[in-house]
């Protein structure tokens, strides 16, 4: 059942059906693969240094 | 839940005289203390390179401390406000209502005259202390009123922007407010709270003894204070560039707010978490407990979260209207974005540098990793990029459409497309800049030096082609801060009289936002039990078991 704004407008909510963020995705995926990678890179050397 | 009928601005709404002309004299003094700036910053690079030497009468650290004050304290400040006046008018209806107006000028009068003093006590060589002010470095009190002075007047400014605020909620009871004069009020309300312990140091540390009325001074106290108050201001650049992501951004790409709950519980949680964290500044520090320094850690840890949402939030706009204007695959909606708009592209390449700005400060956070870059150039590197790229970048981008829009003007193509080349300038001599700094930080490259070749050490001498690569860098983004000047005159001062959008996002469809998020004394409670959490203890224990007092030192 439609909720009464989406009968009165006929609009479609965009929460009714899912947008597609695939490229969404992968960019948060990447995004934080780089974050852990330099965060290790750092890390190592910190550990070297120790 | 608020309905959301305040989201149906018009697109067309234009700001009344006076609320243009209060802002546009706020974003005409940033401007003015940036072109400054970056003629020191430019001076700076070259002499640390050694490819220039500066003339007798003036210091290094002396256009140091012109450069970060003018630039950190005084381009940013004003900008700020001056942009949140604006869009604080454009989302209530077009204009300021008496008391915010009054207000807004009469903290714009104090602010200029502590711009006055700091600027003046710099370049006597009164006050080389760098934007830090770190005692036991002694300015003239001069220098401590003014720039007390600049705080005053924002505060004002900022009641400014609460008083429109009320008003508003005032006459549309039950009503959500506004995106953009929420994130401006979360900002100001940051900025409001954060000052109060830097103006303590002011005022009850730095000018009684720079008069010499007190003869030392509680020099761990003064930077306890100072970053409790150092760090937030770190989040009072970032959260206007945010609110211009999360509002301005959609509307100019031609798609949708992706979510205004989201941005505001965003904006929250910077609220909450960027305040009670300033020990992780101090991490070398010897007179804080190494308990509640990791208390502070974890605390700044939490930020990465709103920060995430953020980046998620951004892309997902930039997908969702990519893919409505015809993008295919996982990332054919990347070539539908405006690539030549400046007023995307340069807020755009901010968010990029963002990300490796983000990670720098996840890094320089995570307590004994802070060893390998504390008080090296790599944290340079690291605000360069932060404030230097996504947030200046981000405002450069505003300005594009903000001046013409204040001054009814318009933004030409040919004002874009040397606000394109402006904007490449500024990129790559970001990034040549702050890849130098990075790296040499990670050798062990101290900040705040001039030129040295610390007694022809041969360790030392390996840095100079790096500090050279850095000049280079600095002299890029001066050639580019020069046309950026140059295109914000033409846009004030002499481009065709029409009509610029000042653009403001919609939500997509009906997005409710529950109640709680717009009372505030719950907010500041939480923000309170967090701040006595972090701070009461140790700044007890600082005044009880104080360190020797020192007596000024004037290093230049």
């Amino acid at each position: 059942m439609q909720p009464d704004t989406e009968k009165k407008t006929g609009k479609i909510s965009p929460h009714t059906e899912e947008e597609p963020l695939k490229g969404t995705f992968a960019s948060v995926l990447m995004l934080g693969a780089f974050i852990v990678v330099c965060w290790f890179a750092v890390f190592s050397l910190f550990l070297n240094r120790a | 839940m608020l309905s959301q009928k305040a989201d149906h601005i018009a697109y067309t709404t234009r700001i009344d005289r006076a609320a243009a002309r209060l802002s546009l004299a706020y974003i005409l003094v940033a401007f003015s203390a940036f072109g400054i700036a970056a003629l020191f910053g430019m001076l700076q690079g070259m002499v640390r390179g050694g490819l220039f030497e500066l003339p007798g009468w003036l210091n290094y650290y002396q256009i140091l401390t012109a450069h970060g004050v003018l630039m950190g304290l005084v381009f940013t400040t004003y900008f700020i406000i001056g942009f949140f006046f604006s869009g604080i008018a454009r989302t209530t209806g077009g204009s300021l209502h008496g008391t915010a107006l009054r207000l807004g000028w009469i903290g714009f009068v104090t602010m200029v005259i502590g711009t006055v003093m700091d600027v003046v006590t710099i370049l006597s060589g009164d006050a080389s202390v760098l934007y830090t002010f770190y005692a036991p470095m002694k300015a003239s009190p001069y220098f401590y009123i003014g720039t007390a002075l600049l705080v005053v007047g924002s505060w004002l400014a900022g009641y400014g922007m609460f008083a429109s605020y009320a008003k508003w909620r005032r006459e549309h009871k039950g009503e959500r407010s506004p995106l953009f004069v929420y994130l401006a009020v979360a900002t100001m309300i940051l900025w409001q709270v954060c000052t109060i312990p830097v103006a303590v140091e002011v005022l009850f540390q730095l000018i009684p003894w720079s008069f010499g009325w007190t003869p030392t001074i509680n020099v761990l106290l003064s930077r306890t204070l100072f970053w409790f108050f150092g760090h937030p201001l770190v989040y009072f650049w970032l959260m206007p560039a945010y609110a211009a992501w999360y509002v301005c951004i959609p509307r100019i790409i031609g798609g949708k707010i992706f979510s205004d709950t989201l941005s505001r519980v965003a904006f929250i949680l910077f609220l909450l978490f960027s305040i009670p964290v300033g020990f992780h500044h101090q991490l070398m520090e010897p007179g804080i407990s190494p308990a509640w320094k990791m208390v502070h850690v974890v605390l700044t840890l939490a930020v990465v979260l709103p920060s995430l949402m953020t980046a998620f939030s951004m892309f997902a706009v930039f997908e969702t209207t990519g893919r409505a204007k015809g993008g295919k695959g996982l990332y054919g909606w990347f070539k539908h974005l405006p690539w030549t708009d400046v007023r995307f592209f340069a807020p755009f390449v901010g968010m990029l540098f963002f990300i490796p700005a983000g990670t720098g400060g996840i890094i320089n956070t995570s307590n004994q990793m802070n060893a390998v870059v504390h008080n090296t150039i790599w944290v340079t590197g690291h605000f360069h990029i932060t404030v230097g790229a996504a947030v200046a970048m981000t405002f450069f981008g505003v300005a594009y459409w903000l001046v013409p829009a204040l001054t009814g003007r318009k933004l030409t193509a040919t004002a874009n497309r040397m606000g394109m080349v402006q904007t490449v300038f500024w990129t790559v001599g970001m990034g040549i800049m702050s890849l130098a700094m990075h790296t040499m930080g990670l050798q062990g490259v101290p900040r705040r030096t001039a030129y040295t070749t610390y007694m022809d050490n041969p360790e030392a001498l390996n840095w100079i082609p790096w500090q050279r690569v850095m000049g280079m860098g600095g002299g890029l983004l001066f050639v580019s801060a020069i046309l950026l000047i140059a295109i914000l005159i033409y846009l004030a001062f002499f481009a065709p009289k029409g009509y610029t959008e000042y653009p403001i996002g919609e939500t997509d469809g009906e997005q409710a936002a529950p109640a709680l998020l717009e009372r505030w004394t719950v907010w500041l409670s939480v923000l309170a039990v967090l701040c006595v959490l972090a701070y009461a203890y140790p700044i007890m224990e600082q005044i009880q078991h104080a360190p020797p007092g020192s007596p000024g030192i004037r290093t230049w």
